[in-house]
């Protein structure tokens, strides 16, 4: 009983610090499915969170939710979105604390219920105050163009765009990027790229994907086998510090902190080197 | 022969007659507007009163937007005739110009617009040009899209399809500048999935990525690279042009002609280029090259 | 006889259901049947580039229904195979354009004109996916073997449940060495979690990414063994019993249950 309370009382998050000003509300976006979005949600989640800031991620994927698999807290998910959109629920109860991080957290998405059933502007006044008690909040969008993105996308001022190096995922991203227009100032993260295929030719590369796109680029990660072992186990991989892939979230959570980070000393190839140096020595 | 455009003359009521000075023009009958019988019934009060100061002069029948039966210019032209005048030639909308030629009258049709321009482009002689490697039309593959589009053509309905621009929420306008009357000024990259359609011009400052779509019934100018689908002269006008920094498009269409890259041609270094129709399907020149 | 109308669903994104569609439609074509592929992913439509025809695209489904042009205006015949072609969807609009009635009627009206009509699902259970449901007689769900994609193809296989739709399985992208190692689920472990019949197995290839970028479905490659993979699936579709294939040459099957009794 008595350690019950005590993980309940660990549960809260800390509501007695100020926060000076309202947190960033991010979107997590792309059209197309499987690219890494709620990968990429996760890990940036916890590379910030391991900077001290105070995270909140939430899972706008009502009816398939993953990201608590994703982060290893689907155990511990009690109520989701809809509840505390429903009223059902507070804001507390339903926010569940990460295993590792302290001051980061997870807000559910209902599994058992339907895009559908998510009123919009409730939507947007949940980001609100979670952005009045969070310095991040990220919320991971669901594929496609349907009332679950735009469901995910209300209340955002910023969007990440992730895209991997294929050309349908390349269309589908430039689409929902032409969805979002200016206001949510969208940066690029290109995942799943491997280096030894775009040498041979047989895969997009980084210019290519952003010739078309013409996004600034916060990062590109490369596609690892570590990254379907950490998210089969429910631990994200920047929690690790022997990883290439951490490293690059590590370095995007940076770039998104505002510090100016030049690329990540990592075994990319040198065709990348060149490439990334020009991207992030100074905007295309 | 190559018609002339007519000034557009102010109509001064009463005035029958007037002498266009200096152009060696001879006279002009204004008919346009008036009942012919009372033209004609003026005319020859006029040439009454000063008979054979007149005599040796062409004259011009300035029908304006009115009509002339046949027996109508017979009777006028036996009229001048019977002064010394001889009528040379006739001025008006351009259904009047198979009655002057049967008479043997020189045409000078009234500058209304894109008919005249047209007509022009039609009449003027071919040359010889050079080639760049040519986007190839696939003939067999679109021959139900074309006749389709013909059809519509036919039956008076636009192929030009209402703008279609995506309204997510929250929704963002594309800027839309006309910088004249009858062009579409939008400055901005066009993104997949966003179209834009416009009776006129269309001129795009930014990108047209694969997947988005530019209709008008004029011309297609993009200033950045093209690589969706733009269809000029939508409307029917096989004369439109699409030009671009970079003509890469998925598809082009011009009037009821479509054509598909066949992917060799060579755009190494990137150059300006313009597309229209050429013997009878769309050809890709570099800029500057394209016949007029 | 009416055309077999299959839907190609997974709730996940990013599984493969284009490519999936994209093969086993060229592969029954290949065996002789006259096959359609019908996009239903309204405004990211991708089944065109996915086979290289994207710029021969002058109608599309929501033109179709919309009366604008006749359905055999819109097909597009690829020329690679005797009898396939495809219907492609709209990219400037939305998924609102059509409804779940006009869908199956258009799906009825190729039904006509084909011995097998594959519709490709978009991702998701939203308006989309019921749309494609909606025309077809049959589903096949595909999953890779993560957590997550298994987890989104069992809501998917609940739903087509409740509509009563025969459900087959195609597990894709899957590494037998990560299986081996205990990184990767066997197929065993998904077949059992979503207790669905399996039609295929389908191993994870450098190869495909750069074919689907180039429109050049795997199963023109004659050297991929992928080939002979989706062929078999095709084969199964007809009817056929096939025995799975070996992924490895050390008993593929003995190593998984070896390996689920481990753990």
């Amino acid at each position: 009983m008595h350690v019950l309370r005590q993980a309940q009382d660990d549960n809260q998050p800390d509501s007695t610090s100020q926060q000076v000003s309202l947190g960033r509300a991010i979107v997590i976006t792309s059209g197309k499915g499987g690219v890494g979005k709620t990968t990429t949600t996760a890990n940036l989640g916890t590379a910030l969170a391991k900077r001290g800031a105070k995270v909140v991620l939430v899972d706008a994927d009502v009816g398939l939710r993953n990201l608590d698999i994703v982060m290893g807290l689907e155990s511990r998910v009690k109520h989701h979105v809809l509840d505390v959109l429903e009223e059902a629920v507070g804001l507390d109860e339903a926010l569940v604390r990460d295993k590792h991080s302290s001051t980061l957290y997870l807000l559910a998405a209902a599994q058992t219920r339907e895009k559908d059933d998510v009123d919009t502007e409730k939507m947007r006044a949940l980001i609100e105050s979670l952005r009045e008690r969070f310095e991040y909040v990220l919320i991971d969008c669901p594929a496609g163009i349907e009332k679950g993105f735009k469901n995910a996308v209300v209340g955002a001022q910023e969007a990440i765009v992730v895209c991997t190096p294929e050309v349908s995922a390349v269309r589908d991203v430039d689409r929902v990027v032409g969805l979002l227009g200016n206001a949510f100032s969208p940066q690029l993260i290109i995942n799943r790229v491997r280096a030894q295929l775009v040498k041979k030719g047989k895969m997009l590369s980084v210019d290519d994907v952003n010739s078309i796109l013409r996004l600034p680029l916060l990062g590109v990660i490369a596609d690892e086998p570590e990254v379907i072992v950490s998210t089969n186990k429910g631990e994200p991989l920047a929690l690790r510090t022997d990883s290439q892939t951490a490293a690059a979230y590590h370095a995007i959570a940076a770039r998104i902190a505002g510090e100016d980070v030049p690329a990540p000393t990592v075994e990319y190839k040198e065709s990348f080197m060149s490439k990334l140096g020009a991207f992030f020595g100074g905007r295309k | 022969m190559e018609g002339r455009r007519a000034r557009p003359r102010p109509f001064e009521p009463g005035a029958v007659m007037a002498v266009l000075r200096g152009k060696g023009l001879g006279l002009e009958i204004a008919l346009g507007g008036r009942d012919f019988e009372d033209v004609l019934a003026e005319l020859q009060s006029k040439l009454a009163e000063r008979p054979g100061f007149y005599a040796g002069s062409p004259a011009t029948a300035a029908l304006g937007h009115s009509s002339l039966s046949n027996e109508q210019l017979e009777r006028l032209r036996g009229v001048l005739h019977g002064h010394g005048i001889a009528l040379e030639a006739l001025s008006g909308g351009l259904d009047l110009e198979p009655l002057a030629t049967a008479a043997g009258l020189r045409f000078m049709v009234l500058d209304d617009g894109g008919e005249e321009l047209a007509r022009r482009r039609a009449l003027r002689p071919k040359r010889e040009v050079q080639l760049s490697d040519a986007a190839r039309s696939l003939v067999a593959d679109f021959d139900g899209a074309r006749a389709d589009i013909a059809d519509r053509r036919k039956r008076g309905e636009a192929s030009v399809r209402r703008a279609i621009i995506a309204q997510p929420q929250p929704a963002v306008n594309l800027h839309i500048e006309p910088s004249a009357p009858g062009t579409l000024y939008h400055v901005g990259t066009l993104r997949g999935g966003q179209a834009l359609s416009h009776v006129g011009n269309i001129v795009v400052i930014g990108d047209v990525n694969p997947g988005a779509e530019l209709v008008a019934s004029g011309d297609i100018v993009v200033f950045g690279a093209l690589r969706g689908v733009a269809h000029a002269g939508a409307q029917g006008d096989a004369s439109a042009r699409v030009h671009a920094i970079e003509l890469a498009p998925t598809q082009l269409r011009i009037a009821a002609f479509i054509a598909a890259d066949a992917g060799d041609r060579v755009r190494t270094p990137i150059h300006p280029e313009t597309a229209c129709v050429h013997d009878d399907r769309i050809a890709i020149f570099p800029r500057g090259r394209a016949p007029s | 006889m009416s055309a077999r109308k299959i839907v190609f669903t997974s709730g996940k994104g990013g599984v493969g259901k284009t490519t999936t569609t994209v093969n086993v439609g060229a592969a029954l074509a290949k065996r002789g049947h006259r096959v359609i592929l019908v996009d239903a992913d309204i405004g990211l439509r991708n089944l065109d580039l996915v086979l290289g025809l994207e710029k021969r695209i002058v109608f599309d489904l929501v033109e179709v229904i919309e009366g604008r042009c006749q359905l055999r205006q819109a097909l597009i015949k690829d020329k690679r195979f005797e009898s396939l072609s495809i219907l492609p969807a709209a990219q400037t609009r939305d998924k609102d354009a059509v409804s779940e009635v006009q869908m199956a009627a258009i799906v009825d009206e190729l039904a006509a004109l084909c011995d097998y009509a594959l519709i490709d699902c978009p991702a998701g259970i939203e308006a989309g996916f019921r749309n494609a449901v909606a025309g077809a007689g049959e589903a096949i769900v595909v999953t890779t073997p993560e957590v997550s994609a298994i987890r989104d193809a069992d809501r998917v296989i609940g739903k087509l449940a409740e509509r009563e739709m025969p459900v087959r399985l195609i597990i894709n992208r899957i590494r037998p060495d990560m299986v081996r190692t205990g990184d990767m689920l066997s197929v065993d472990d998904v077949c059992e979690i979503l207790s669905a019949e399996l039609l295929g197995i389908v191993p994870d290839d450098e190869e495909v990414i750069d074919t689907t970028n180039k429109g050049e479905p795997v199963v023109l490659n004659e050297t991929n063994r992928l080939r002979v993979i989706y062929d078999k699936v095709a084969r199964r579709l007809e009817g056929e019993l096939v025995p799975f294939t070996n992924l490895d040459n050390t008993g593929f099957f003995g190593r998984l249950l070896g390996a689920l009794k481990a753990g």
